[in-house]
């Protein structure tokens, strides 16, 4: 995925439009990302990208920015 | 009426697939409402028909993490109207199935016709949740029937 695709993908996550994630995004100001949002990030991660994650893993995720780290420690985002 | 939305488990591998059927009963109240003169059995029923089906292919794995609770529709498409009095076939095929959720793919037919589908996500309540008396019958009796089956064999 691109950096811009990336967005777009968590965007459809959280079911926002992609031009209200950013990086800095808390979780807090992400209305979906609730239980059932967390759950459901563990489900597309495993499913589009074959990372698998706990639970726990998931409890330590604050912002936009830690999906994306993620996704760049498992080499899912290209390089621009 | 009760919620209990499927009649009868006719296969079943625990977290795998399962096949199940349910018939809704003319005289049901909710027939006089969708719709007069019109009587079929709603969408949202069906979407749960589904949805018990999985979740009883789940719960009977038997695992620590719970009983398996509907927690989003992922897409449903209805193909056809399923009227009263009309038994339906209810497969469920786990796709994903994790210790924290799983998803389903369904589809129930009626005489060898798709009428619904639907993907389904699950996610899962511990037992302590529950009255301490609670039992899934249909479950319940379908494993006793399994296995006394398999014992006579």
């Amino acid at each position: 995925m691109t950096y811009e695709e990336t967005l777009a993908w968590i965007a459809d996550i959280f079911e926002e439009s992609k031009e209200n994630i950013h990086p800095e995004l808390s979780r807090t100001e992400i209305a979906a990302w609730d239980s059932l949002g967390t759950l459901t990030l563990l489900a597309r991660l495993d499913e589009d990208l074959d990372i698998r994650l706990s639970e726990h893993d998931m409890s330590e995720l604050k912002k936009v920015q830690d999906i994306i780290e993620i996704l760049k420690r498992h080499n899912k985002i290209m390089n621009q | 009426m009760r919620f209990i939305l499927v009649d009868k488990i006719v296969e079943l591998e625990p977290g795998k697939n399962i096949k199940a059927v349910k018939t809704l009963h003319a005289t049901e109240e909710f027939f006089q409402d969708h719709f007069p003169s019109f009587p079929v059995v709603p969408g949202v029923l069906l979407t749960e028909m589904m949805a018990q089906a999985a979740g009883k292919c789940l719960d009977a794995e038997r695992k620590p993490r719970g009983k398996a609770m509907l927690v989003r529709i992922k897409s449903a498409g209805f193909h056809d109207w399923v009227p009263p009095d009309q038994e339906v076939i209810i497969h469920a095929e786990i796709k994903n199935n994790q210790d924290s959720y799983a998803t389903a793919e369904c589809r129930i037919e009626t005489e060898n016709k798709t009428v619904c589908k639907a993907e389904l996500f699950f996610a899962f309540l511990t037992y302590d949740h529950f009255a301490l008396d609670y039992r899934d019958e249909i479950l319940e009796t379908y494993l006793a029937i399994k296995k006394e089956s398999a014992c006579i064999q």
